[in-house]
């Protein structure tokens, strides 16, 4: 072996190779950042353990309330980047993802003078938009997941982009060079995966604070998490457990115009092998409980560059596994803001949001939100454009794959030997008449106060799951 | 035990299902019903379309509820259980129909495992997702229930009588268990409900039966009694205590002894002769093991620890298997011995097996002592009429060697005999092989004795309880 082979190898072998929708390519392109000041955004799309594929690009939505751009007063417009502004950004793109889709990093776009520094700015942000986003996941990563994440630097004048990956599972990581090419239709045969998944949680709480409410309901979750993760899946019918592919048979260029729908089916045993040696029930005085119920719909895709059934199980998985979490977080963050605490979980029923779904900018894969129940397809449209920076005609958002009608509940559960046994079914499908104003979400989505709605977001969530 | 001629399989449905319920009140009147509509909602669970049957080691799953189906195409409702043996994996990566008959001179039948799942998929309804909060102080339970129920059946048994077998003996446990948890809980405290399997005498054969986790067998004489009369069972040994339960084949013994290395034996080719064995499940002790080495003097003390391991594994006894220091410590205790004998390297013999079966497990036994080995030929009558009504091992000492006797051949018409002998002077590791090849589980004749020595027999004697 030559030496110039060798180095190629070694090159390769050490580095990523970033496989780019030409949309991606065309978007960067098409950014003017205002003389002399800097673009960041988010780079989304997925990795797999060979190769990573990018099918969307969002710069960081301007944020109003900014005063005085610090740059005009010497200081280096690279130290007015919002790290917290970026970082929930890319908190709330995330949410917008279906399964086996992520944020893989970023790009930030600097006059030529900045580009040395440009760098630095990338990993401090790389390495807090990491740890934001996965607060309070609740599936761990397993050894084959990519912990890579890769920064783009593109220099406003030249065009020129360098791209360079950290990995962030090591905080003293350095960047390690990466390949990034451009292609057509990089996901238009992505495979995508769905199912339906019928929710019924009963969560006990305990104590009264709301950080107690908050533990019980991450522990509730995060159980039910567990068993999702550990639950046996049918892809398209077969079994998706071992090293076989996920489409046996495959030809070898697929780059078919159809995109393959494929059912996933989850199957679940109660097992908790916490419980398992037990010899007497626990038992535990409760201050009362809260019930997540209702059937959500979800969406995974997976690449098609020979992906295992395992990893298409896993994508779909996490997909359940967030959507159910995101909502559940939205809700009481919007609780928050609207009531300050938790007293606002009135007794009773409350709709959880509802998720739409959206067709992404070009790439044909789809985005989702999620709809309050006082909310339009219009609100989404706005959100769309906001977190996304693309436009959606309203009649493209499909509302259709969750319903409104909400489970006839009894009031108190049906296990309890309260009084209230029988009849009191009344069918919901308004809750509106028990509760307070739902204000609109998305007040705290648009720039508007945005400052003092971002800080109390942020307090809300590290309220809301314990620092790690 | 005797496993039915008839059964070919045994199919083994687990899964584990978690009891919980809300109490405002534990003690109040209406907790009761509570619990029962709990498990009744349990039932209907188990009877809906979302359960899977899944047979571990396989790809093979059954949607038993939804007019049968199967992930096999050729797995229909109509086929022969058996036919599912080809699709499940064996350990060694064989499939089970086609792996070899091993040493296993019995072959038994064979177990199928499965697991219950429920599928959160395709559901019913499209309700949309919401928060419910109640507010009242309650008393959360939580339990889980550890579901086994087993179905023997022929190999050409259909699957689809399998499957609504299996439900239906679902059903049948959780009502089974609804009714011990009722009948043991105390307020807000519930024991958790623990299935046992027995195999008894047809008609009854592999029966299930829910026993309290914490309630010892010394405190369920009353529901033992109940049971041996409604199975029609001897009310002088014990069936049903958790000790008796069916060791299924497919599982090792956690402790690592060997269970009845003499059924991997062929018996002696002697004209007209019947075979008169112990009874039930022992273990091999022998010198060396557990870490003491009793090489030259502990040949007595291993046989009384095969003895040992017989009355616990029947039932009568839930001490563990003594040790040597347990052992001399006893024959202390009575004044058998003097304290400087507890740590010693001494021998001890029949009798002294005798007072420790009965000082530790209260077992009494009888001696028969011959006074030469040459005599021995002519106890076949009352070994014979011991392995037939007690069925226990014999300890032998005579000369300077203790054995364990675990039955004889004899023939009533020539008086011919053969011993059948588990020797406790082995000093190697638990290979079957070895064990049986080279005679140290063997069947010896009248010239194994030393023809000129004394010797005594204890023959222990069953306690008549169950």
């Amino acid at each position: 072996m030559d030496l110039q082979t060798s180095v190629h190898d070694l090159r390769g072998r050490m580095g990523r190779s970033y496989f780019v929708d030409e949309a991606v390519e065309q978007y960067l392109g098409g950014l003017q950042p205002a003389p002399g000041s800097c673009v960041t955004g988010l780079l989304a799309g997925q990795s797999s353990p060979q190769r990573d594929f990018v099918v969307l690009a969002v710069q960081t939505p301007y944020r109003e309330s900014e005063g005085q751009p610090k740059a005009s007063r010497g200081v280096s417009p690279l130290d007015d980047i919002d790290v917290e502004w970026v970082t929930e950004h890319a908190k709330q793109v995330s949410r917008m993802l279906p399964g086996g889709l992520c944020i893989l990093g970023l790009f930030l776009v600097t006059p030529p003078e900045l580009a040395k520094d440009a760098q630095n700015s990338l990993k401090r942000l790389i390495f807090a938009m990491e740890k934001y986003i996965t607060k309070g996941r609740l599936w761990e990563l397993s050894e084959e997941d990519v912990t890579d994440r890769v920064t783009l630097h593109i220099c406003s004048k030249t065009k020129k982009t360098v791209c360079k990956t950290f990995d962030v599972k090591d905080p003293k990581s350095s960047a390690k060079p990466a390949d990034w090419k451009y292609q057509t239709g990089v996901s238009s045969s992505w495979p995508m995966l769905t199912c339906s998944v019928e929710v019924d949680l009963l969560i006990p709480l305990t104590g009264s604070s709301s950080d107690n409410t908050d533990k019980c309901m991450k522990d509730g979750l995060g159980r039910w998490a567990k068993q999702i993760e550990a639950a046996y899946c049918l892809i398209n019918g077969r079994q998706a457990l071992d090293d076989s592919e996920l489409i046996s048979g495959q030809k070898k260029n697929l780059k078919t115009a159809h995109r393959q729908t494929l059912p996933a089916r989850i199957f679940v045993s109660d097992e908790q092998s916490e419980l398992d040696e037990r010899s007497s029930a626990l038992v535990r005085v409760c201050s009362g409980s809260i019930r997540v119920r209702g059937v959500v719909h979800c969406r995974a895709y997976i690449h098609n560059n020979k992906p295992k059934a395992r990893h298409a199980a896993q994508a779909i998985k996490r997909d359940i596994i967030n959507t159910v979490c995101s909502r559940v977080e939205m809700f009481l963050e919007d609780l928050l803001i609207n009531e300050g605490s938790h007293k606002g979980l009135c007794s009773g029923q409350q709709a959880l949001p509802r998720r739409v779904f959206a067709p992404m900018p070009i790439s044909g894969l789809s985005v989702c939100d999620y709809m309050f129940p006082d909310e339009s397809t219009a609100d989404v449209a706005e959100r769309l454009k906001e977190m996304l920076d693309c436009e959606t005609p309203e009649e493209d958002i499909d509302t259709s794959l969750e319903s409104k009608q909400l489970f006839s509940a009894v009031s108190g559960s049906e296990t309890t030997d309260s009084h209230s046994d029988d009849s009191t079914k009344h069918a919901t499908s308004e809750v509106q008449a028990e509760n307070p104003k739902i204000q609109k979400a998305s007040q705290y989505y648009a720039g508007v106060a945005v400052a003092a709605g971002i800080a109390l977001l942020a307090t809300a969530t590290s309220l809301l799951y314990l620092n790690e | 035990m005797v496993l039915s001629e008839e059964c070919d399989i045994i199919f083994r449905l687990k899964a584990i299902l978690e009891f919980a319920c809300q109490l405002d009140n534990p003690n109040g009147a209406q907790s009761q019903s509570t619990i029962s509509k709990t498990f009744q909602d349990l039932q209907s669970k188990v009877s809906s379309k979302n359960i899977v049957f899944t047979v571990c080691n396989s790809p093979l799953l059954i949607w038993p509820n939804t007019g049968f189906q199967s992930s096999v195409e050729s797995l229909t409702e109509a086929s022969a259980c058996g036919d599912i043996l080809q699709y499940i994996e064996s350990d060694d990566g064989g499939s089970k129909k086609s792996s070899k008959k091993r040493e296993k001179k019995k072959s038994g039948p064979t177990v199928v495992n499965m697991k219950l799942l429920f599928e959160v998929t395709e559901p019913a309804g499209n309700e949309a997702p919401s928060l419910i909060q109640v507010s009242t102080q309650q008393h959360c339970v939580k339990m889980p229930l550890p579901l086994d129920c087993v179905l023997s059946v022929n190999t050409d048994e259909s699957l689809s009588t399998v499957c609504t077998g299996l439900v239906k003996a679902i059903n049948k446990q959780l009502a089974d268990m609804e009714e011990v948890v009722l009948q043991y809980r105390k307020g807000s405290s519930f024991l958790v409900p623990q299935p046992f399997h027995f195999q008894l005498p047809e008609p009854a054969g592999l029966t299930t039966v829910i026993y309290s986790a914490g309630v010892p067998d010394s405190q369920l004489q009353a529901v033992r009694e109940d049971l041996h009369r409604k199975f029609k069972l001897p009310s002088d040994r014990p069936y049903l205590r958790r000790a008796n339960a069916f060791h299924f084949p497919d599982a090792a013994y956690k402790d690592g002894y060997l269970r009845n290395p003499h059924i991997h034996l062929n018996p002696p080719n002697l004209e007209d002769a019947k075979l008169y064995l112990v009874q039930g499940v022992y273990s091999y002790h022998h010198y060396m093991q557990d870490r003491v080495d009793d090489d030259g003097w502990g040949c007595a003390y291993r046989s009384l620890q095969t003895i040992c391991s017989w009355f616990q594994q029947q039932g009568y006894v839930e001490t563990a298997v003594p040790t040597h220091t347990q052992i001399q410590q006893a024959l202390v205790d009575v004044g058998d011995k003097e304290p400087r004998f507890v740590g010693s390297r001494q021998w001890i013999g029949s009798i002294e097996v005798q007072v420790v079966l009965n000082q530790l497990l209260g077992v009494t036994s009888k001696i028969m002592f011959v006074s030469q080995g040459s005599e021995l030929a002519t106890k076949g009558r009352e070994l014979a009429n011991h392995f037939q009504t007690e069925g226990t091992p014999v300890m032998i000492g005579g000369g300077v060697l203790a054995h364990t006797i675990l039955g004889v051949a004899w023939s009533e018409t020539s008086g011919e005999i053969r011993f059948l002998i588990l020797d406790p002077h082995y000093t190697g590791g638990e290979d079957l092989q070895t064990i049986t090849d080279k005679g140290w589980c063997g069947w010896k004749g009248p010239e194994f004795w030393d023809q000129n020595a004394y010797y005594n027999l204890c023959l222990p004697q069953r306690p008549k309880i169950i």
